[in-house]
C-alpha cells in the first residue's frame, strides 16, 4: 500500500471511528453507572434518524425543531427502557439484562420494518458542501467536519461534567461504591434514570451525525453499522473509560478502514467486519483492561 | 415425583394415555392431511426445536449466551449444500460434515474466547455472527455468494411429508442424546458449574473444558439445525442468517424456558409456526387502523421481543414452568400448581 493510500484509509478511519466513540461513549456511560452492556444504544440513535426523517423530510417541520424532538425521541427511549426493563430487572444477573437490551433493539428494529419499511432512505446532510477541506485526495464534507467538531466538544463538556459539577461527581462515586453513596443521601434511582437519558442524547446525535453522513439509513441503521465497532471501541477503552471510549473508537475506525483498502484483505469479502471481529477478541486476550488501563 | 405414595388408578393412566396418544396424533398424523405449504411450515418447526435445544445447552447448561448463533446454523446450512452440490456427496455425508463442521468450529471460537465469559463473551458471539454474515457468507466458491446454493432433497426423502418424519426422527434422536448428556458425569459437572463455578471448581470440575465440551455439543446440534433447515428449503441464501434470526433463536430458548427440553421445543415451535398462522388468522396481514399491514416474515420478530421482555420481568421460567404441572401429571403425579420437587427457573439462571 503506498503512502498517499494509507494516508487516505487513516483520515476515513479517524472520521468514521469519531462516529464508533460517540457511540462508546454512551455504552460506557451505562456501563459504568450500571454495569449493562447496551445493545439497545444503536437503535436509540435509529429511532431519533426516523423522527428527524419524518419531521423534516416528510412534513417539513423546520431542521432544527426537528432535531431537538429527535433527540427528544431517542431520550424518551432510553428513559422507557431504563424504567420499563433495567429497572424491573435490577437485581437479575448482567447477562439477563444485556438479552432484556437486545431485545429492545429487535423491537424497535421490528417496528421500523413494519411501519417504515425495509427499504433505505435518503437524505441530504444537514450541511450542504462536500468538498470543504481535501485530505490526501480524501474530500472531508462539512458533515464530516462536524462530526469531529461535535465530538470535540462533546468530550469536553463531558470533561467538565464529570470533574467539576456534582452531579458528575455522584455517577462516578455510585459506579465505584453504589452502597456508599446511596448513604451520602444521593438517590441511585434518580442518577440511573439521568444517566440513560444522557446515553439517549448521545445516541441520538451520533446517529444523526451518521445518518447526514451515509446520506441514507433504514430499519436497525445505528445497529448494523455501529454497534458492534462501538463496543470493540469501548472494551478497548476497557469500558469504564470515557477517554478511552474515544481512543478506541478512532483506533477501531482506522484499523477498519486500513482493512477495507489493504491489498492483503481483498480476497476476503467483508474485511471490515472481519477486522473488527479480529480486534475484539485480540483486546478481549490479550488486553482485558483496555488499552489505556493498568494490568 | 410423587411422594405420598398415591398413584393414579386405571382411569387415570387411561387419561394420562389419551392425552399422549393426543399429542402424538397431531405431531404425526395431522400434517399427513395438510398441503406441502403447510408441511414445511411443520418441518420448519421440528428444525427450528432442533436449533432451540442446541442454544439451550449453551444458555440453560453453562449461562453463556450465543448471539451469534445464526452463523452456527448457517455454517451447518452451507456445509451440507456444499457438500450435495459442489462435492456430489450423497445426504447423509453433508449432515455428517455439517455435524463435524459445526463442532470445529465451536471448538476453535470456544478454544479462543472462553476465557473470557459473560457479558464479554456475548459480544465476541455477536461480532462472530456478523463475521459470518458479512464475510464468511460471501465467498463465492463455498457458498455460491448472493446467488445461494441448492441443497436438494435426499431421493428417499424427497416429498414433504417424508422429509418432516425425517427430522422429526432427528429431533427425537437430539432430545434422546440431550437427555444422555446430561446424564453422565459431564452433565452433572455443568450443572455444578451453572449453579456455582467457584463451588464447582473447588471440587475439581474443570470448569473451562466442561463449558468448552458444552459449546462443542451445541455447536454440532446447530450444524445438524442447519443441514436440515438447507435441504427443506432446497436452497440456502446468505441472507436468511441475520442478527434477527440470531436473537429469534435466543428469544425462543428463553420463552420456552432454560433446561425444560419440552418448553423448549414448545418454544421454537412456536416462534417458527407464528409468521404462518398469523397470515392465515389475518388473511393477508393484521391492519391495525392507521398503520400498515403487518407482513408474516415480521411476526416473530415484533411480537419475539415483546414476550421475552415478558418472561424475563414476570415469568423467567417461560413456558416450561406453565407446562410443569400438566409434566408431572403425566408422570403420573398430582395435577398441581404447587411446586414440590423440582427447582422453578430463576431470573438468576441466566447468567456469566
Amino acid at each position: 500500500m503506498s503512502a498517499h493510500l494509507l494516508a487516505q484509509a487513516v483520515v476515513i478511519g479517524v472520521i468514521t471511528g469519531a462516529g464508533y466513540g460517540l457511540v462508546a461513549l454512551g455504552l460506557v456511560l451505562v456501563h459504568k453507572s450500571s454495569g449493562v452492556f447496551n445493545f439497545a444504544q444503536g437503535e436509540f440513535g435509529t429511532v431519533a434518524v426516523y423522527t428527524l426523517y419524518r419531521l423534516h423530510d416528510r412534513i417539513g417541520v423546520p431542521l432544527l425543531p426537528a432535531m431537538v424532538v429527535g433527540l427528544a425521541a431517542s431520550m424518551a427511549m432510553a428513559l422507557a427502557t431504563e424504567r420499563l426493563v433495567v429497572r424491573r430487572l435490577f437485581d437479575a444477573p448482567r447477562v439477563t439484562l444485556l438479552v432484556a437490551t437486545a431485545g429492545v433493539a429487535l423491537l424497535a428494529i421490528s417496528l421500523e420494518l413494519w411501519l417504515g419499511e425495509a427499504r433505505l432512505r435518503f437524505i441530504q446532510p444537514a450541511l450542504g458542501r462536500l468538498d470543504r477541506l481535501s485530505l490526501f485526495g480524501v474530500q472531508v464534507s462539512d458533515q464530516r467536519i462536524l462530526i469531529l467538531g461535535v465530538l470535540a466538544v462533546l468530550a469536553v463538556l463531558l470533561g467538565l461534567f464529570f470533574s467539576r459539577t456534582n452531579r458528575g461527581l455522584a455517577i462516578l462515586a455510585v459506579s465505584q461504591e453504589p452502597v456508599a453513596t446511596e448513604l451520602m443521601g444521593i438517590s441511585v434511582r434518580r442518577l440511573s434514570s439521568f444517566i440513560w437519558g444522557l446515553a439517549g442524547l448521545l445516541a441520538g446525535i451520533a446517529g444523526m451525525l451518521a445518518a447526514g453522513d451515509a446520506r441514507s439509513f433504514g430499519p436497525g441503521f445505528m445497529t448494523f453499522n455501529t454497534l458492534i465497532p462501538g463496543f470493540t471501541a469501548a472494551v478497548l477503552g476497557g469500558m469504564n473509560s470515557l477517554p478511552g471510549a474515544l481512543v478506541g473508537g478512532v483506533v477501531v475506525g482506522v484499523a477498519q478502514s486500513l482493512a477495507v483498502s489493504s491489498s492483503a484483505f481483498k480476497a476476503i469479502p467483508g474485511p471490515g467486519s472481519v477486522m473488527v471481529f479480529v480486534l475484539l477478541v485480540a483486546v478481549l486476550t490479550v488486553r482485558p483492561q483496555g488499552l489505556l488501563g493498568k494490568a | 415425583m410423587n411422594g405420598n405414595g398415591d398413584r393414579p388408578g386405571p382411569a387415570g393412566w387411561a387419561a394420562r394415555g389419551a392425552v399422549l396418544a393426543a399429542v402424538a396424533a397431531l405431531v404425526l398424523a395431522v400434517p399427513a392431511f395438510r398441503g406441502n405449504v403447510e408441511v414445511h411450515v411443520f418441518t420448519q418447526a421440528a428444525i427450528y426445536a432442533v436449533i432451540g435445544l442446541s442454544l439451550n445447552v449453551l444458555l440453560g447448561y453453562t449461562g453463556q449466551i450465543s448471539l451469534g448463533h445464526q452463523a452456527f446454523v448457517g455454517i451447518g446450512a452451507f456445509t451440507a449444500a456444499y457438500m450435495v452440490s459442489r462435492q456430489g456427496q450423497p445426504f447423509v455425508a453433508g449432515i455428517v460434515m455439517a455435524m463435524v463442521v459445526g463442532g470445529l468450529q465451536a471448538l476453535v471460537l470456544g478454544a479462543v474466547s472462553l476465557r473470557v465469559t459473560g457479558l464479554y463473551f456475548a459480544l465476541v458471539t455477536l461480532a462472530y455472527g456478523t463475521m459470518a454474515e458479512e464475510s464468511l457468507f460471501n465467498i463465492q466458491s463455498l457458498t455460491g455468494g448472493s446467488a445461494g446454493q441448492p441443497a436438494p432433497k435426499p431421493a428417499w426423502f424427497s416429498t414433504d411429508l417424508r422429509y418432516y418424519y425425517l427430522c422429526l426422527a432427528f429431533l427425537a434422536a437430539v432430545i434422546w442424546i440431550d437427555w444422555r448428556l446430561m446424564r453422565t458425569k459431564g452433565g452433572r459437572a455443568l450443572l455444578a458449574v451453572r449453579e456455582n463455578p467457584k463451588v464447582a471448581a473447588t471440587n475439581g470440575v474443570d470448569v473451562k473444558v466442561y463449558t468448552l465440551m458444552a459449546f462443542v455439543v451445541a455447536g454440532v446440534f446447530a450444524g445438524l439445525g442447519g443441514a436440515l433447515l438447507a435441504h427443506n428449503d432446497t436452497f440456502v441464501v446468505r441472507d436468511l442468517f441475520d442478527f434477527q434470526l440470531a436473537l429469534v433463536f435466543v428469544i425462543m430458548t428463553v420463552v420456552g424456558g432454560l433446561r425444560n427440553r419440552t418448553g423448549v421445543v414448545l418454544g421454537s415451535a412456536f416462534f417458527s409456526l407464528v409468521g404462518y398462522f398469523f397470515d392465515k388468522l389475518f388473511k393477508g396481514g393484521l391492519a391495525v387502523p392507521g398503520l400498515k399491514v403487518l407482513p408474516k416474515e415480521y411476526v416473530p420478530i415484533v411480537i419475539g421481543p415483546v414476550l421475552l421482555l415478558y418472561t424475563l420481568t414476570r415469568h423467567p421460567g417461560g413456558v416450561g414452568e406453565q407446562i410443569r404441572p400438566l409434566q408431572r401429571w403425566l408422570r403420573g403425579g398430582r395435577f398441581t400448581f404447587r411446586d414440590t420437587s423440582e427447582s422453578e427457573v430463576r431470573v438468576s439462571d441466566v447468567r456469566a
